[in-house]
């Protein structure tokens, strides 16, 4: 029987840790089993080394860090067939969810909004991560684990970044922006010119290339720059403007009209309509012009210009606003049956509900532009109205001069 | 005759089970040179199979360890825990029952009969 020196047991130590083996269990069950060979074969005076090269060489068939992958890998199967199990299902459970959503987004039908946010967030933040982690466990080389990572990245992004545009989610414009930057700058060089060194996938390389490019092209061409979006800001405020001074000019017009006795509960719900009008275009402007409490001509110097902002958030956000429309939509209503006696006259009922912004069923795509617009409107009827009762009040003072 | 390593492979988890279920306290060359004996070499663990494997059950629960020290030496035991021992007679039912269905499906006559 062979005994072993320490500095032969330092050796083989050091030998199986410098051939890639790191577990040090592993390193110690690999160390006491080479002694026990080299103990019970080796003759007493036998010579070490080459017997220890030639014992070593039995345990793998190209390095013996092979060992140590297989232990990996024994232990990550575990739960391989799991995470792919759960993959194959999120992405069917996914792709299902999306698609019900669109079909019940074209038919109007409730429950769209929830099948689409299911579906691109199960698709973004269950299926495509077990996507990256089985395929980078695949993968053996650091360049491709990370194309896949980069790849995949950008995908979630782009996903996610679509997800929060469509719900108004903050951050969703900086995710639009990067998640296809990062494709464009980050993923597409490496992988252009770690493909396009190896004959076998240039083609496919330069193939795949342009159809990143013309894919995140096409992406940018549909999003709107600062510039555009800007631009639109300044028209909505401009005919915001214009619209207020056509009110204005016309209440000035109706206030010198004569006022009949016998339209007077109208006139009074008119005026109070009306300025319930006046306070509800004050908050929402201030809401969208992001606090400034009035807009003049020097609107675009200023910078005082109606956002993009949705009557959706802020009526969500300032319920005791809302009460205030439901409040005048109630007088809407009120003034409408107290004019029916006066339709001869020419005087027309006022649209009652979800002129302005519809609380039952709100739209998160609602603009306060819109909103904005509405309200002028219901104001100029009600100045029509009144203008047509004190036309017909004129009409028969005359008739009763002559 | 030298079995083939995909034959061992789907088998490999049991044999150490059983070997450990009747010995009580093994480590990893005397395991080797346990089923060499028993086989009377037809079955060879290598080294790159059962490592790994002992790993497996280590990180599942089924054996403990004690690592005993000789100098700058050590040696890992393995003991089954309760789980492994219940696991065994799981392991090695299930695969006397397949043996048996493979006897049945390849039709394989006993030899001494």
């Amino acid at each position: 029987m062979y005994c072993i020196s320490d500095e032969q047991i330092e050796f083989i130590l050091s030998d199986i840790s410098a051939r890639g083996v790191e577990l040090e269990g592993l390193q110690l069950n690999l160390l006491d089993h080479i002694c026990c060979i080299i103990e019970q074969e080796l003759e007493e005076n036998g010579d070490f080394r080459p017997f220890y090269e030639a014992t070593i060489r039995r345990f793998y068939k190209e390095r013996l860090s092979e060992i140590e992958d297989e232990t990996h890998l024994l232990l990550t199967n575990k739960n391989y067939y799991v995470m792919k199990k759960v993959m194959i299902s999120s992405g069917v459970f996914a792709a299902t969810s999306l698609s019900f959503g669109i079909f019940f987004k074209y038919m109007h039908w409730a429950g769209a909004s929830i099948l689409i946010t299911l579906g691109i967030g199960i698709a973004s933040l269950v299926f495509l991560p077990l996507i990256v982690t089985l395929k980078v466990k695949e993968q053996r080389a650091a360049k491709d684990k990370l194309l896949i990572v980069l790849g995949s990245i950008s995908a979630i992004a782009i996903a996610l970044g679509i997800l929060f545009k469509v719900q108004h989610w903050p951050g969703a414009n900086m995710l639009g922006v990067i998640s296809p930057a990062i494709l464009a700058l980050v993923f597409l060089p490496i992988y252009f010119f770690s493909g396009i060194r190896n004959p076998e996938t240039k083609v496919n390389t330069i193939v795949s290339s342009a159809l990143i490019i013309i894919g995140c092209g096409l992406f940018f061409t549909l999003t709107i720059t600062s510039k555009t979006s800007r631009l639109m800001e300044v028209r909505n405020t401009a005919a915001y403007l214009r619209s207020t001074y056509i009110l204005k000019s016309e209440e000035q017009a109706v206030l010198s009209l004569p006022t009949p006795p016998a339209a007077a509960p109208a006139l009074a719900l008119g005026k109070q309509i009306y300025l319930s009008c006046e306070e509800l275009r004050a908050q929402l402007v201030a809401y969208a012009a992001h606090g400034a409490t009035s807009i003049g001509d020097d609107f675009e110097d200023k910078n005082v210009l109606l956002g993009d902002a949705t009557s959706y958030d802020y009526f969500s956000e300032n319920p005791k606003t809302a009460e205030l429309l439901t409040a005048m939509e109630r007088d809407v209503k009120q003034y409408n049956a107290a004019n029916t006696a006066l339709a001869t006259r020419g005087v027309k009922p006022i649209p009652a509900s979800y002129i302005v912004f519809n609380q039952e069923e709100p739209k998160p795509l609602d603009k306060i532009s819109s909103s904005l617009n509405d309200l002028i409107q219901i104001q100029m009827m009600v100045l029509q109205n009144q203008r047509a009762i004190a036309g017909s009040t004129k009409e028969k003072m005359l008739s009763s001069i002559q | 005759m030298i079995y083939s390593s995909e034959l061992i492979k789907g088998t490999l988890k049991t044999i150490v089970l059983k070997l450990l279920e009747d010995n009580n306290r093994m480590y990893g060359y005397e395991i080797t040179q346990k089923v060499k004996e028993l086989t009377f070499d037809k079955i060879q663990i290598t080294e790159g199979a059962l490592y790994p494997t002992l790993h497996v059950l280590e990180e599942d629960g089924l054996v403990t360890t004690e690592l005993e020290y000789n100098g700058k030496r050590a040696r890992k035991y393995y003991t089954l825990s309760p789980e492994g021992k219940n696991k065994t007679k799981e392991r090695v039912s299930e695969l006397a029952d397949f043996m048996n269905t493979m006897k049945f499906l390849l039709d394989i006559k006993t030899q001494n009969a």
